[in-house]
């Protein structure tokens, strides 16, 4: 598909090369504009680049969702845990993005224990875990230092 | 018509491909190993979790496993190890295409799609069509001009693309919301709280951002000199982003480098290398790399090789 080195010395394409590549960059512009357009996350490569692309109100709560857990070393206390793949292994946003799921069926949290346990074989187990959403008040794009926490679900060991 | 098609296939060094080939797979590398690891993870959290993309529903890809992760990232780690010799850079080249995007879907098919790595995926798809490239091939060519010019639109689209969706999701009010407060209050560094302090540094970034994002394009129409500066913006922009709030669109800072003379680069770095004791010890012993001159020796300078 190649049509060789020219006089000037660069090497051309033939008009079957210049014609599959030309075809190709029409259909991923398509696909990419298509996504963009009226895409959503789920198509992936092609999904809108909708990196920070909400709008957070200049004046309302910033939330900040994470968990705790009650341990087998301390059964009684609550105490904020790391909500990362390195952790449980999903992070923050995913389960951010389920929260009615798992309000709906808390048992799912279970499973974020037992992740616990496979990956941090030497750390306590984890007897109750439970979600809790923080509200940063914001004013005027300025947060005043008040935080409001809710918890969303919960779920303790069988 | 014709102007769009000479533009699109503008010669240009084989060997500037060459030197993008290697740092996408030395970056393809880091990335599995270091970068992006939530994807190996995943082979460790319940199927329940699981949430198939289009993509997925498409190919009937299972949930993560164990052993799925550990095949995806070691796949990834060898293929890109062997297409870093140059060798079979087509195969090799799709293979690691192919671990490399499977591996993002593991990552991305549990609720939280990383929006800055589609680009990458161009040019994993598009370098291998190039075919043999040598670092010291001399030579011009349309097909790699094409691979290069693909990962530059591809790149620039994201800038582009970025701002559209902020317009379509949050609207002409994104300009002035509270959406980089946010995102300090949420993953700020100390370099970033003073921000918070001063909100209208936040705000005005934001209407620089959206104006950046969208004029993006104009690159294509500048000089070279004009451009290098261009991407040296977008590289400082990058790093101050990481600086505030430790996001970096990592494949994205590796595609941006095709705008720039790699081969050049990596000619200098040679020079300076045959300099040192190292160097001249090296060279001494027949062991320096890659210094055959194009159409003598070496598979990839045979004329026409593996081009179309």
């Amino acid at each position: 598909m190649n049509a060789g080195e020219g006089q000037s010395g660069v090497l051309r394409l033939s008009r079957l090369g210049r014609a599959w590549r030309a075809g190709l960059v029409v259909a991923l512009t398509a696909l990419f504009c298509a996504g963009s357009l009226v895409g959503n996350d789920h198509w992936w490569p092609f999904s809108p680049w909708r990196m920070f692309a909400t709008s957070q109100a200049a004046t309302g709560s910033v939330w900040s969702t994470g968990i705790e857990v009650r341990t087998a070393d301390d059964p009684n206390t609550w105490v904020p845990a790391r909500l990362t793949p390195e952790n449980v292994g999903v992070n923050r946003a995913e389960v951010e993005g389920r929260i009615p799921q798992i309000q709906a069926d808390p048992a799912r949290l279970g499973t974020l224990a037992a992740s616990h346990a496979r990956l941090r074989p030497g750390s306590a187990a984890w007897l109750g875990l439970r979600v809790v959403r923080h509200k940063i008040i914001v004013v005027d794009r300025e947060p005043t230092g008040e935080v409001e926490t809710d918890v969303l679900a919960e779920w303790s060991a069988p | 018509m014709n102007r769009l098609a000479s533009w699109l296939f503008t010669p240009m060094p084989v060997a500037r491909v060459a030197v993008l080939r290697l740092l996408v797979f030395a970056f393809v590398i880091i990335d599995v190993l270091f970068l992006h690891t939530s994807g190996w993870y995943h082979g460790q959290a319940d199927p329940v979790w699981y949430e198939p993309l289009v993509m997925g529903e498409m190919l009937h890809l299972p949930p993560a496993s164990v052993l799925l992760v550990e095949v995806l990232k070691w796949g990834c780690v060898i293929a890109a190890a062997l297409a870093l010799t140059g060798r079979a850079p087509r195969l090799l080249g799709w293979t690691v295409a192919v671990c490399w995007i499977w591996y993002q879907y593991v990552a991305f098919s549990y609720g939280k799609v990383d929006h800055d790595r589609a680009d990458f995926v161009v040019a994993l798809a598009l370098l291998p069509t190039v075919g043999l490239a040598h670092l010291s091939d001399k030579r011009r060519s349309e097909a790699a001009g094409f691979a290069l010019r693909a990962v530059q639109m591809a790149a620039i689209a994201t800038y582009f693309l970025s701002a559209w969706a902020k317009l379509r999701f949050g609207g002409l009010e994104w300009v002035n919301s509270a959406t980089m407060v946010r995102a300090v209050v949420r993953r700020g560094t100390p370099w970033a709280e003073w921000l918070l302090e001063i909100p209208f540094t936040l705000h005005w970034f934001q209407w620089v951002l959206m104006a950046a994002e969208l004029t993006a394009p104009v690159i294509f129409l500048l000089s070279e000199k004009w451009r290098r500066r261009a991407v040296a913006a977008w590289f400082a922009f990058h790093a101050m982003t990481y600086a505030a709030i430790t996001i970096a669109f990592w494949p994205h800072l590796v595609m941006m480098l095709a705008f720039l003379p790699l081969e050049e680069y990596a000619n200098w770095l040679r020079a300076r290398w045959g300099r040192t004791r190292i160097g001249r010890w090296w060279s001494e012993r027949g062991l320096s790399s890659g210094a055959e001159p194009p159409g003598v020796s070496t598979p990839a300078s045979r004329p026409g090789a593996g081009v179309g």
